[in-house]
């Protein structure tokens, strides 16, 4: 028996597998945005539709729900409904907002009009919102409590479970 | 009836590959030979009840049998037949029992070509082989099953992830890998069988170095293609990124290169033989590290790991893997005696130290610069990335040693050399190190790495080329004919040695273009209107104009640029962007000019359809193409030194035969004489 081979050896393993095991479960695609903690870009962006600028401050006092996205998004697809039911479930409990990414006041307006909405919808012209969000591809939605401060960010269809747990997160703070 | 048919032959497989080990290491226990007959006989069956089920496979997706879960989920009716082959590695699933059916394919072979050698040793080995076997069968019937039932099959599916369909590369490069990665299964299971039996014997080392050897040559080729792939599909004009999956590939090449030359010190003075099996093992190791990194096989998940529910199972069995192999280690590394000593550092068995030292070097430094972001965020919660400065601050000085080794080791004499001798057979190739420094400075170079990698480049080209073709040299010296030299000298009786410069003029190569082109090339972006030009490194582009063509599943935007050189027109190139329904940002598609000089790459940026603009992205990368040649080149090297004149070599020596004394008796012409077999049963 060669202890050291023994040790060495076996220390290298446990090491390896260690830190394989608690990497196990790890989502290595999400990326922490480094916004979160922070107070939420500010906007002021036309209403599709209606023409009416809406300011993100105006909506200070209630967890946002912000949701980067368009129509040439298959996933956006998925979880229109998913929004659209949470908003009109949690009513004045949280707002609502959709924000377009690089896509058309028409395309958008037929597609609320077919598929339904309950809450306003911005169209982010220049893309200038989304640059400042640091948006990579749509869907993204970030999650922001009363004082307007950024507490979660996901990436791809949310689920309403992912909401729910996200909006607790946001009414804590 | 197939998925029932599928799950019985997976079943069967578990079991017959269960019973196989253990028939197996009680045979290698007890020394019977009826017991070492009937693991034979259930390494056939294991092979042959996997190769049923993945021709099942194949036969449900080609038959479109939506019934099996596996085919449900990447089958589809309107993708053409090769797409639909090759679904059998698209998904993770697929690809672990084609993982199971190339194990399979090598077990068979494996088992066949020792089937009246080694006896001492070989139970152990089917035994290990079975219990790598088993695993995956379990893998198959459980966690992996892709003969699942679907209750009320569909009428069609979805077709496999669109980026496979994107490229032919992605066709080849997964086949090559598995045979690369699944491949060191057999050395595994021969190392550890030397271990258990406490000893290796020089006859064991042929087949040993025969069974590292061809998975090498593939795994070689695998890690190229899939630069290759990457240089060709991805758009940012480079070839190595230096992602988790990538090193997953390079981390047991390295043990494994390191294992071949390592060995050849074995062979030649009987010392580090614990060492050489341990590479060996370390090599398998890897391999399943890689495995669980990429869940299954590289593809599905080109840049997420372990999401999938095999994780925890893989990571079981790498453990249990670790632990097999580092008792093994503890116990049995000491009886493997040696029986000679190292003569002097400055001497041809000195440098295969300083190799080892270097590639064992480079695997820990790519190991940890690999596992680094789960350690931090383990530690500290913080999400991190390893990036390309701290690989290349490593890995550049390394790989600049290597290629000093490649010169001044292949130089070196075997043993004690006098002060003459080592200047006789070093000075020489400065000449070519001058020459390829002198090219460098005279194009252009001025990056030290560089000039010093073209040095030790031109030393080791020189070194290489008088190596490769002494033998020959020597014969014609000796009065020989130009063909018999040629084909005993270097094919025959210097065939080993032949291969194994074939493939140090291909690292040779690689590697000063890897230098080169990382180093001295020249990138720009432009944002372009139609007529517009723009000029790099000697090139000019003028953009032509945009135009969309709509495919079932994707939707293309292709832009067309005039390549000019000199004035002249070389080419014109169409690089795209793809949306594809499923995906949720464009995909975009790099058009290539390539030369032996260098590429011109282009890959859109933006477009601007109203305006008829683009933004474009030029990338002239100098000697890239001779990163694939060379390679390639490396490849055959390889298999010129694996594949012909196995038996007869063997036959000749135990025969008896007088070695002809042309072969360079008393010469460093060393690789020419083949060595007595001193078989240990």
């Amino acid at each position: 028996m060669n202890r050291t081979v023994l040790i060495v050896g076996l220390f290298l393993a446990t090491a390896v597998v260690g830190v394989l095991f608690l990497g196990l479960g790890k989502d290595p695609q999400r990326i922490d945005s480094p916004l979160i903690g922070r107070t939420a870009p500010s906007f002021a962006l036309r209403e599709a539709g209606t023409g009416d600028t809406i300011a993100l401050e105006q909506f200070r006092g209630k967890p946002v729900v912000l949701n980067f996205w368009a129509t040439w998004c298959a996933p956006c697809y998925e979880e229109h409904p998913i929004l659209v039911a949470n908003a009109r479930r949690l009513g004045s409990q949280a707002q609502f907002v959709g924000v377009v990414f690089q896509d058309t006041e028409e395309k958008i307006l037929k597609f609320l009009r077919d598929r339904g909405s309950a809450y306003p919808t911005v169209v982010d012209d220049a893309g200038k919102t989304a640059i400042a969000y640091g948006v990579g591809g749509v869907p993204e939605t970030f999650f922001l409590d009363a004082d307007g401060t950024i507490v979660a960010k996901h990436d791809g269809p949310v689920s309403t479970e992912l909401l729910q747990a996200n909006l607790v997160k946001a009414m804590q703070r | 009836m197939n998925p029932g048919l599928g799950r019985f032959l997976i079943l069967a497989s578990l079991l017959v590959a269960t019973a196989g080990a253990l028939v197996a290491f009680a045979a290698g226990r007890t020394g019977s030979q009826e017991g070492l007959k009937w693991a034979r006989r259930l390494a056939y069956a294991f092979a042959a009840l996997m190769a049923g089920a993945t021709l099942l496979m194949e036969y449900a997706l080609l038959t479109h049998d939506f019934s099996v879960s596996y085919v449900a989920q990447v089958g589809s009716r309107s993708v053409p037949a090769w797409v639909t082959i090759s679904s059998l590695w698209s998904s993770l699933e697929g690809s672990i029992l084609f993982w199971g059916f190339v194990l399979a394919a090598y077990i068979a072979i494996a088992t066949w070509m020792t089937r009246d050698r080694y006896r001492e040793y070989m139970p152990d080995a089917i035994g290990v082989w079975l219990s790598s076997a088993a695993f995956f069968s379990f893998l198959l019937a459980g966690p992996a099953n892709p003969f699942h039932t679907v209750p009320i099959p569909p009428l069609d599916g979805p077709g496999p992830n669109p980026l496979l369909q994107n490229h032919i590369l992605m066709v080849v490069h997964p086949p090559f890998l598995y045979l690369g990665f699944v491949g060191m299964t057999i050395p595994f299971g021969l190392a550890a069988a030397a271990l258990i039996k406490g000893r290796l014997g020089h006859g064991f080392l042929k087949p040993i170095r025969e069974a590292l050897l061809l998975p090498w040559v593939f795994l070689t080729i695998s890690i190229m293609l899939g630069g290759w792939w990457a240089y060709e599909v991805l758009g940012w004009g480079g070839y190595w990124a230096w992602d988790p999956v990538e090193n997953a590939s390079l981390l047991p090449w390295l043990t494994a290169t390191a294992a071949l030359h390592s060995m050849m010190v074995v062979e030649r003075r009987g010392i580090l033989k614990g060492w050489t099996t341990t590479l060996i093992l370390a090599t398998y190791l890897l391999v399943i590290l890689g495995t669980f990194m990429t869940r299954s096989g590289v593809f599905n998940s080109v840049h997420s790991f372990t999401q999938s529910s095999i994780g925890p199972t893989i990571l079981a069995f790498l453990a249990a893997a670790l632990i097999f192999s580092v008792v093994l280690l503890a116990t049995r590394i000491d009886r493997l005696e040696a029986e000679g000593t190292i003569e002097g550092a400055v001497s041809r068995e000195g440098m295969f130290l300083v190799n080892n030292l270097m590639f064992v070097l480079l695997t820990f430094t790519v190991l940890i610069g690999t596992v680094f972001p789960l350690i931090v965020e383990a530690v500290n919660g913080k999400q991190m990335s390893v990036g390309r400065p701290y690989f290349d601050s490593m890995v550049v000085p390394a790989g600049a040693a290597l290629l000093f080794l490649l010169g001044v080791g292949p130089a070196l004499p075997w043993g004690r050399a006098t002060r003459e001798q080592l200047r006789r057979a070093l000075l020489p190739p400065l000449a070519g190190a001058a020459v390829f420094l002198l090219a460098g400075l005279a194009f252009g170079v001025r990056t030290p790495w560089t000039l010093l990698a073209l040095a030790f480049g031109g030393y080791a080209a020189q070194v290489t080329l008088h190596q490769m073709w002494l033998p020959l040299v020597q014969r014609l010296r000796g009065g020989d004919s130009f063909a018999n030299a040629l084909v005993d000298g270097q094919l025959r009786r210097g065939r080993r040695r032949f291969a194994s410069y074939i493939v140090h003029a291909g690292a040779v190569v690689t590697l000063i273009a890897i230098g080169v082109s990382s180093t001295m090339k020249s990138e720009g972006e432009y944002q372009l209107s139609k007529g517009q030009s723009a000029s790099l490194a000697g090139y000019t582009i003028t953009f032509l104009g945009v135009e969309d063509r709509a495919e079932p599943h994707r939707h293309s935007t292709i832009a067309s640029f005039a390549v000019l050189k000199n004035g002249t027109q070389k080419t014109i190139l169409h690089p795209r962007m793809n949306q594809y329904e499923t995906m949720r940002e464009p995909i975009g598609t790099p058009d290539v000019y390539t030369t032996a000089a260098g590429d011109v790459y282009l890959s859109i940026l933006n477009v601007d359809r109203m305006q008829q603009s683009v933004g474009v992205s030029m990338v002239q990368t100098p000697l890239v193409v001779w990163i694939w040649i060379a390679v390639i080149l490396m490849g055959i090297g390889g298999l010129v030194g694996v594949i012909p004149g196995r038996r007869s070599a063997a036959a000749a020596a135990t025969a008896g035969v007088t070695l002809s004394r042309e072969d360079g008796e008393g010469s460093p012409a060393d690789g020419a004489i083949p060595r007595p077999a001193r078989e240990g049963a």
